[in-house]
């Protein structure tokens, strides 16, 4: 059964994602594009060992029946954009809130550190700067200088790489045009092989990712706990 | 095309000269004065480039922006600006990577800021290997280099070897060319995802040169055998773009797959059907398919086969070679039959774990396409795109051995090839080594020069992917400045010539692709666009189905089975391919598709024999093999086939940069030096091993996601 | 036990209870100088922390919250030791009350104050901690009052100021005693503290009434800090955190672990001052029957939250009760139910064993057995996330 997505909010847009798990293989370009996109801090053995890693998105690998029937699933779990993401009434700053389009955004100065959100958050896609993040000369020079550098004690999660989104946005704006549907690739979307995700507006019925959202293949990770994610997952079909 | 990638491509090279194209109104009117590489923009800037990573060859595009890198000069510190590569995609355009890049292909710009990249020519200092350098200047470097190979010239010329990658394009035309004239043998390689046996068998069958493409995206059953074209073989991206369509991309129709391999790889996976081969059972299962067909008449060509062939498969004891491959019999009917009734069947046949007999496993697919009449056909098996160069072929270790001068351009011998090949202690002995190695790696740490080439993000490039749907030479001109006192190789051998008194013209990216240009393009046209890609001829190449030998053979494993029960099957990873990318943190901070593990590489190990021998996930396990052992921790792989254990290839580097040398093991250095008859590659699924618990953990095997739902992390299931 | 109070004289009350405030032993000095070295340490701790990063506390993902906010509950439960103990004893106008209430009501002011830094502590950024206090800054943005932690900054800084009043009211009669006998700089201090109390009637009433007053309000301000605690893990929707029992548990587990704590300070302030005719074994007595009753209540509890959880089979809240009952917390949850349970039960429950020194040990107990509870209600839960 479809899920209901078209709850179309006055502003403009609504973004939301698709994921074909049909389509994805688990190779985890997506994985790697974010890295290079939004400048993740780097771990390293030690701190990869204490659970310390960040991938904004990652590959959940499941194991279904026995060997030799055994099926792998892999599924890339990314902040799933909570229309009622549980992540932000707990903060106590307004460090993650909602925007106007729908997203969860996460600011760095305003954060404090309490890291409830992270508690909150069922998707545990959260991740938390427990040190200051450094690059041996010259990684550095690789930074994107439209995504800024998380400093030790502040929260950070997938942004659905709002400074792409922004980026459309003026640009359509400037050229005084509507935002053309799949004008706007967050980087994991723009890389993926086998073009498994699909990013648009959920408030245009006529976008790819809107029709993806109500087919009959769509459903929602954790769907029973109401959070009302807006990506969605599109089950294999048999 | 999507806009934003159409304006990308638009805005890119030389925009003042294009300025008429200029696509973005915020772009500025770059003069026509400065070159490309003396642009420092503000403005991100989109410029075509290929991907070095595999010999897929993907065509990419290329932000670049401005960056600060602080430089050293008189002892103070100074900060300059300089255009900065910040992020790699796909080049819409080419019709390989069609718009994508795999991971490696996005980590490649960590190799170009990499905190030990070499900063210009090094001598030897200490020991061989010893990984002691010391700074020289280039024509210091050339004269002595010109000198030595002066002297191996008269002397043996056969001697001199030079390894380089699988990658037909201008660098191994100027490295043959370089090669005659010296009166030596043609350059070989030693990188385990040549793709020789594919390339061998497709011509053996065929007549074909080079890798046949499987037209996946229009096909509506496939079965793979042996290809793990989701993960590393052949052209990961082009495979899985094809992938996608074939899944969900034509409306109604959803392609079906069926794997048949002995590991659970990233394609076995993703298919509806996966069957768990015996390691080296491939020839055998597709015979059994191939019966199948025939029984069923299910078999559109027979006829196409070859009689002795036909034969063969009607003649083989079906019970009997199904029981070879260790798979139910029921399942395979199935299988055979659905093949057999689809519209658009299609076999795709690799040899991702190279075997004694992956060539007869190949060949073997073949001619299962020839049943179904697949040839040439929408859906079916195309012949491959022409080379427009030589292909390198695999170097035996023998020619290593007995090599006095010995080039590197990113092979990495001691590395690749098994310890017991005797390839490392060669490497001490040999009379003069030289590397072009942008880093000092498990071999170049033996070289006695190193001539950093520049890295692929800096050079100028013309590369023929190893698959694609028509004609196409990938090009890239440079659009950095080179970071530190570097040359392409093509220049270096060039600049070796006339000290060696060689006659050899340079031979650029420009000088190789204008003569394949179409009449209506010029270079700038090609380099703008980032690839030269030609219509597909009207009449493809020739098929000459050739009269083989029936073979169905299995492979043989090295290794006495009573002391060594078990099969050991190193595979190519995602992560570090052949393990070249073993020295990039992205990659190594890239969670194990299926263990999770960072940083290190697990033993996958089948849950039986893993309670055979007490082992559980972490625990670290020693692996014996007749020509040596290795310690790893151990995964307990649920989808692993009892009795054979696998691990990825990429770890257990001497050397490699900080973030990859010393770390793990080497899972090619326990193998038997086994070759693939027909081509000379390793055959690295061809050794058995036995397997023993370890007391101790020198370290914990560092999971970013331990928590399986199937084994409690904490202890509790 | 004795049961029928002493007779004292009022000159030797004064000169007993006096005593400590005038010179001071080898002993305090050395006891103080130890504290002081650990607090140094703590401080310096603290800034090792600041300069490098949270990451030193040893938290990691998915656990973001780890043993400072164990503390920090830990520390506002015993909080509970003494303005509820003592309002509760004093709205029941419980007679020998009296020599425990004014250790209960210092153990609290203390309690919050050392509980209250952990927050702090605990925060990746905590220079900018005062963001969380609800003032419009300079870009008039206000903090999110839908958070639970604002509720508890609201409700923990109440209940601090509340119960200092709470402590200081009854304090002033005595320290005007203090003054009318004190030299020196000690006369001045104490004379200023007393606010001008003479001693009249009227005064009396009028403090009397205000300390029924303040009884009734402090109770229900302590009830609502930890019911208020316990939010900030029971609104979260995390597995077996999410649970409506929360509020009167964590109040219960309070009481409970501040009881324990009021018992083990007044038997060390009884054996080091020699207050052993003022804390008598009638008050041990009766503080050890009130700590056997909450430890039934806490059985009664927890046995509500886990059998709950088990019944309802749900997964997710499986995970967590199993990872804690049989998985790898359990030698911590068998503890903690060892410590919370069985000690009292046994040592308070069978008179024939129940003694002052019984009821300290089972204080202890109870001690540790609370701080484990708090750990095994925080981590857990966190250790198993919903997805891998
Ligand atoms: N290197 C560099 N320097 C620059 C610029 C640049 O781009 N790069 N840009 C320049 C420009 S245009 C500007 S406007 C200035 C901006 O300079 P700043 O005003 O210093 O701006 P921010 O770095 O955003 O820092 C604002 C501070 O406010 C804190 N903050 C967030 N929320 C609150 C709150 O509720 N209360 C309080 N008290 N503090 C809060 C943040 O943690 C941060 O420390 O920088 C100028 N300097
Ligand atoms: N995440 C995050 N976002 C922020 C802020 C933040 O703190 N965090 N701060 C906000 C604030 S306070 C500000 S002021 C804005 C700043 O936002 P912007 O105004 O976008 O500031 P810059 O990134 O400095 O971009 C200025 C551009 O002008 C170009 N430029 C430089 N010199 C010249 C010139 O002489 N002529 C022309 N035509 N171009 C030139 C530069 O190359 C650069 O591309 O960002 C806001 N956005
Ligand atoms: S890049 Fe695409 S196919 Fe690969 S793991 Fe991510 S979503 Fe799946
Ligand atoms: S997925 Fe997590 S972080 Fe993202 S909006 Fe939902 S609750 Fe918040
Ligand atoms: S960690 Fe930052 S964003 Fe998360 S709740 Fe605390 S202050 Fe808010
Ligand atoms: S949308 Fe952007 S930030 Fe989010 S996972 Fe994808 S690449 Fe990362
Ligand atoms: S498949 Fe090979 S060439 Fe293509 S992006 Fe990946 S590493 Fe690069």
């Amino acid at each position: 059964m479809g899920v209901q997505v078209s709850e179309q909010t006055k502003t403009e847009h609504r973004w939301g994602m698709a994921i074909d798990l049909d389509r994805c293989t688990g190779c985890q370009a997506c994985v790697a594009a974010c890295h290079a996109e939004n400048n993740l801090p780097l771990s390293d053995p030690q701190s990869a060992a204490k659970g310390r890693a960040v991938h904004w998105i990652r590959v959940d690998r499941y194991y279904e029946g026995e060997f030799p029937n055994i099926r792998v699933k892999y599924m890339p779990v990314l902040c799933q954009q909570c229309d009622e993401a549980p992540c932000e009434p707990v903060c106590p700053v307004y460090a993650t809130y909602k925007n106007a389009e729908g997203l969860n955004v996460q600011v760095y100065n305003r954060c404090v550190g309490t890291r409830y959100c992270g508690n909150n958050c069922p998707y545990s896609v959260r991740f938390f700067n427990w040190f200051d993040p450094a690059w041996p000369a010259p990684l550095e020079l690789q930074h994107n200088p439209d995504v800024s550098i998380r400093m030790s004690g502040v929260m950070e999660k997938c942004t659905f790489c709002i400074q792409r989104i922004q980026r459309a946005e003026a640009d359509a704006k400037s050229e005084k045009r509507p935002l053309a549907d799949g004008e706007i690739q967050p980087a994991c979307v723009q890389s993926c092989p086998a073009e498994a995700m699909v990013f648009g507006d959920l408030n245009d019925r006529d976008s790819k990712v809107s029709r993806l959202a109500e087919s009959g293949r769509a459903t929602r990770l954790l769907e029973e706990l109401g959070t009302k994610p807006k990506v969605f997952y599109l089950q294999k079909a048999e | 095309m999507e806009r934003r990638n159409f304006f990308k491509i638009l805005s890119t090279v030389s925009a003042g000269i294009a300025a008429g194209s200029c696509g973005r109104k915020s772009d500025v009117l770059i003069p026509m004065l400065v070159s490309d590489r003396e642009i420092v923009p503000g403005h991100e800037q989109w410029h075509p480039a290929v991907c070095g990573e595999c010999a897929a060859a993907c065509g990419t595009i290329v932000r670049i922006m401005e960056g600060e890198r602080v430089i050293e000069q008189g002892g103070q510190k100074f900060r300059q600006r300089i255009a900065c590569v910040k992020k790699i995609e796909g080049n819409p355009l080419d019709p390989v990577s069609g718009g994508r890049v795999c991971a490696r292909g996005q980590a490649a710009v960590q190799s170009l800021y990499h905190p030990d990249r070499l900063h210009g020519p090094l001598r030897r200092k200490g020991a061989r290997g010893s990984g002691e350098f010391t700074p020289v200047s280039w024509d210091e470097a050339l004269a002595a280099i010109a000198e030595g190979l002066g002297k191996a010239k008269t002397s043996d010329p056969d001697k001199i070897v030079f390894l380089t990658g699988p990658r037909p394009g201008a660098r191994a035309v100027a490295i043959q060319k370089f090669l005659a004239a010296l009166g030596a043998p043609a350059a070989l390689t030693c990188s385990l995802g040549s793709l020789a046996v594919e390339r061998k068998a497709a011509e053996s069958v065929f007549g074909w040169k080079g890798i046949p493409v499987y037209d996946l995206a229009r096909a509506r059953y496939v079965l793979s055998v042996g290809a793990d074209f989701l993960g590393s073989w052949a052209s990961p991206v082009y495979y899985a773009r094809q992938y996608g369509e074939f899944r969900q991309g034509r409306p109604g129709v959803r392609g079906r797959l069926a794997q048949a391999e002995s590991r659970m790889s990233l394609t076995a996976s993703s298919a509806d059907e996966w069957f768990a081969l015996r390691p080296g059972s491939e020839p055998a299962f597709t015979l059994a398919v191939a019966r199948l067909l025939l029984d069923d008449k299910l078999a559109r060509n027979p006829e196409q086969l070859p009689a002795p062939i036909l034969e063969s498969i009607r003649a083989a004891d079906l019970n009997a070679v199904i029981l070879r491959c260790g798979v139910d019999e029921g399942r395979t009917r199935r299988l055979a039959r659905e093949l057999g009734e689809s519209e658009a069947p299609l076999v795709i046949g690799g040899a991702s774990i190279v075997q004694t007999n992956s060539l007869q496993a190949i060949q073997a697919t073949h001619y299962l396409n020839l049943l179904l009449g697949n040839i040439g056909k929408k859906g079916g098996i195309l012949a491959p795109s022409p080379e427009f160069s030589a292909i390198p072929e695999n170097a035996g270790a023998a020619a290593i051995r007995s090599a006095r001068v010995l080039f590197l351009d990113r092979q990495n011998p001691a590395y690749t090839f098994p310890f017991a090949a005797g390839v490392t202690k060669a490497l001490s002995d040999i009379e003069l080594i030289i590397s072009f190695g942008g880093f000092i790696d498990d071999s170049t740490a033996y070289a006695d020069w190193i001539l950093p080439d520049h890295h692929p993000l800096e050079s100028a490039a013309a590369v023929v992917p190893a698959v694609s749907s028509r004609p196409a030479i990938t090009v890239a001109v440079p659009f950095v400045h080179p970071l530190y006192d570097t040359r392409p190789i093509e220049q270096t051998l060039s600049d070796i010539a006339p000290k060696a008194n060689l006659g050899l013209e340079l031979v650029t990216p420009k000088a190789y692709a204008e003569p394949l240009l179409p009449g209506d393009r010029t270079w700038d046209d090609v380099t703008r666009q980032g690839g030269l890609w030609m219509e597909n001829p009207e009449n493809p190449p020739a098929t000459k189905v050739a009269g083989l030998k029936p073979e169905w053979p299995d492979a043989v494993f090295s290794g006495d089975a009573p002391r060594f029960p078990l099969l050991f099957q190193p595979y190519l990873s995602l992560q570090y391919h052949d393990g070249s990318g073993a020295n990039l943190p992205w990659m190594q901070e890239l969670p194990d598709p299926a263990s999770s593990a960072m940083w290190d590489l697990p033993v996958e190990i089948d849950p039986q024999t893993a309670i055979r021998l007490r082992v559980a996930t972490g625990d670290w396990v020693r692996l014996e093999s007749p020509a040596g052992s290795l310690e790893a921790p151990a995964y307990v792989h649920p989808a692993a086939l009892p009795g054979v254990v696998s691990m990825a290839i990429g770890e257990g580097h001497t050397r490699y940069g900080r973030y990859a040398s010393g770390r793990g093991a080497n899972p090619l250095s326990i193998l038997a030096p086994v070759f693939e008859d027909s081509t000379g590659a390793l055959a690295f699924g061809a050794t058995r091993v036995q397997l023993a618990r370890l007391e101790q953990k020198p370290r914990e095997l560092i999971q970013f996601s331990p928590q399986d739902r199937e084994q409690g992390p904490w202890g509790y299931r | 036990m004795a049961a029928t109070p002493e007779i004292i004289p009022y000159s030797e009350v004064r000169h007993d209870l006096w005593r400590p405030l005038y010179g001071a032993s080898p002993l305090y000095l050395t006891v103080v100088f130890c504290l002081l070295a650990v607090a140094l340490w703590g401080m310096f701790c603290w800034g090792y922390q600041l300069h490098e990063g949270i990451g030193v506390a040893g938290i990691r993902r998915p656990v973001f919250w780890g043993f400072y906010l164990v503390d920090f509950v830990f520390w506002i439960g015993i909080s509970h030791a003494g303005t509820l103990i003592s309002a509760i004893l004093r709205l029941t106008d419980a007679q020998w009350r009296k020599p425990v209430t004014r250790a209960a009501e210092a153990i609290t002011v203390f309690a919050l104050m050392i509980g209250g830094m952990f927050p702090i502590i605990h925060l990746g950024r905590a220079w900018i901690f005062y963001w969380l206090i609800p003032y419009p800054n300079s870009r008039l943005l206000w903090p999110n009052f839908r958070s639970p932690l604002l509720w508890d900054l609201t409700a923990i800084s109440t209940y601090l100021m509340g119960s200092t009043i709470y402590l200081f009211l009854p304090l002033i009669p005595d320290v005007a005693q203090l003054g009318q006998h004190a030299t020196g700089w000690r006369r001045k201090l104490y004379r200023t503290l007393s606010l001008g109390w003479t001693g009249s009637d009227r005064e009396w009433d009028a403090l009397e009434r205000a300390m029924k007053l303040m009884a009734a309000i402090i109770l229900a301000v302590a009830v609502s800090v930890h019911t208020v605690v316990s939010w900030d893990f029971s609104m979260a929707i995390a597995p077996m955190w999410h649970s409506t029992i929360f509020g009167p548990y964590f109040v219960v587990g309070a009481i409970f672990s501040g009881i324990a704590a009021l018992l083990v300070v007044m038997s060390i302030i009884r054996k080091t001052l020699h207050f052993e005719r003022y804390l008598t074994p009638h008050h041990f007595n009766n503080l050890a029957k009130l700590l056997l009753l909450m430890s039934l209540l806490w059985v009664y509890f927890s046995v509500a939250e886990n059998l709950t959880v088990w019944y309802g089979n749900e997964p997710k809240e499986m995970q967590v009760f199993g990872a804690r009952s049989r998985g790898n917390f359990a030698p911590y949850f068998w503890v903690m139910v060892f410590c919370n349970f069985v000690v009292p039960f046994i040592l308070l429950g069978i008179r024939r064993l129940r003694s002052i020194r019984t009821a300290t040990i089972a204080g202890v107990a109870v001690l540790i057995g609370m701080w484990l509870e708090r750990f095994i209600i925080i981590v857990p839960t966190l250790a198993r996330s919903r997805l891998p």
